[in-house]
């Protein structure tokens, strides 16, 4: 009985972060609650959970819930790549970011490409966005060189 | 002469490591007329360095994000700079500046948004048996997910108007990106032509292209980029 109602909270538990996780990623949470709820179904009916065992050949009902725990920790995995690639995009919008901000300018750049950027950073920000390569001139806006 | 009348034409060179063939790839663009940005991806070489003297313009990573989220960033900064047309253009030394025409043409010809360079297209060209048979598997995956009906799915030598790099939305930073493309070209309804390109294989850009193991990372990256919002 103690073990029922300890693996029925904490299958409680991924049904709220199912829950949680579905304006994210749906797919997850489908699969989070198919997996809990059979989870539920077969802790606190295990003569059920043994039948289906022997039908699908696993043996013992305890082993099938071990089973369906092991899918659960899958799903969870899935969820957790996900959202490292959520983070991931993350990072790229900021280093993209820093990247345009920080966009060099060669020296030697024809003049027509300069007078171009020149007259659309004048129009578009009133700082500073362009800066010229490595070299004395370093920190001059492309303004300054065209 | 050239059907076109673009007057902003901007090449987008993305570059992780390319201190090899980036110098030489730059100039024959330089020469040919055209604004290029090099995207450097976080190399650890020179690339940024070699491409700060030659190129219009260099936009550098802070740290390597793979070859998709490059081209993103160039092609964002293109569109910040007005381009009318944005070309990517690999730096690997497999592609030719004396294509590109072709493809702004095409452009203009067919009243499309996206020309996009296939190498089938052209005479039959020497390659590697496993790289011909992974390019066909790519192409038949295309067609079944995307609808387009194309001859070559991953070149990187492309043309877009303004409005169609506008449509798309680009996620996938590492190899997905270029089947990502495709999708986004389908969804986006816009018009699209191929045209054919050649591409010089060297022992350099078979070294630096994709591996059998990629196209498996390919398949999981898009799948897992179904899944989530």
């Amino acid at each position: 009985m103690i073990a029922q109602v300890v693996l029925s909270l904490l299958l409680g538990v991924v049904l709220l972060y199912a829950w949680a996780q579905y304006r994210r990623s749906p797919i997850v949470t489908v699969l989070s609650c198919v997996a809990s709820l059979m989870g539920f179904y077969f802790v606190w009916l295990p003569s059920h959970a043994t039948r289906v065992a022997e039908f699908v050949g696993i043996g013992r009902g305890a082993d099938l819930v071990l089973y369906v725990w092991a899918c659960i920790s899958f799903v969870i995995l899935l969820n957790l790549h996900l959202k490292l690639r959520t983070q991931h995009e993350l990072l790229t919008q900021l280093a993209r970011s820093i990247a345009l901000a920080n966009a060099t300018l060669p020296e030697d750049a024809s003049s027509s490409s300069l007078q171009r950027m020149s007259s659309l950073t004048e129009a578009q920000t009133s700082q500073p966005r362009y800066r010229l390569a490595d070299g004395p001139r370093s920190g001059q806006t492309a303004d300054q060189s065209a | 002469m050239p059907n076109h009348s673009f007057s902003s034409i901007w090449v987008v060179c993305p570059a992780y490591n390319e201190s090899t063939a980036i110098v030489s790839v730059i100039a024959r663009l330089r020469q040919a007329g055209y604004d290029v940005v090099v995207v450097d991806d976080g190399s650890a070489d020179e690339t940024r360095q070699l491409a700060t003297a030659s190129a219009t313009a260099v936009v550098s990573h802070p740290i390597n994000l793979g070859q998709g989220a490059a081209l993103k960033t160039g092609i964002d900064f293109a569109l910040e700079q007005g381009a009318d047309v944005i070309v990517t253009f690999d730096t690997d030394g497999q592609h030719r500046a004396s294509d590109i025409p072709r493809l702004l043409d095409a452009l203009v010809i067919n009243q499309a948004d996206f020309a996009l360079g296939s190498r089938f297209l052209t005479e039959p060209l020497s390659m590697p048996r496993m790289r011909r048979i992974l390019l066909w598997g790519a192409t038949l995956f295309t067609v079944a997910t995307t609808g387009l009906r194309l001859t070559d799915t991953h070149n990187g030598l492309r043309a877009m108007t303004r409005r169609g790099a506008q449509a798309m939305r680009l996620r996938q930073n590492r190899m997905a990106h270029a089947s990502e493309l495709l999708a986004e070209i389908a969804r986006s309804g816009l018009r699209y032509v191929e045209v054919p390109v050649t591409i010089d294989y060297t022992d350099y850009s078979l070294a630096k292209g994709q591996r059998t193991g990629d196209f498996v990372m390919i398949l999981l990256d898009l799948l897992a980029g179904k899944l989530y919002r």
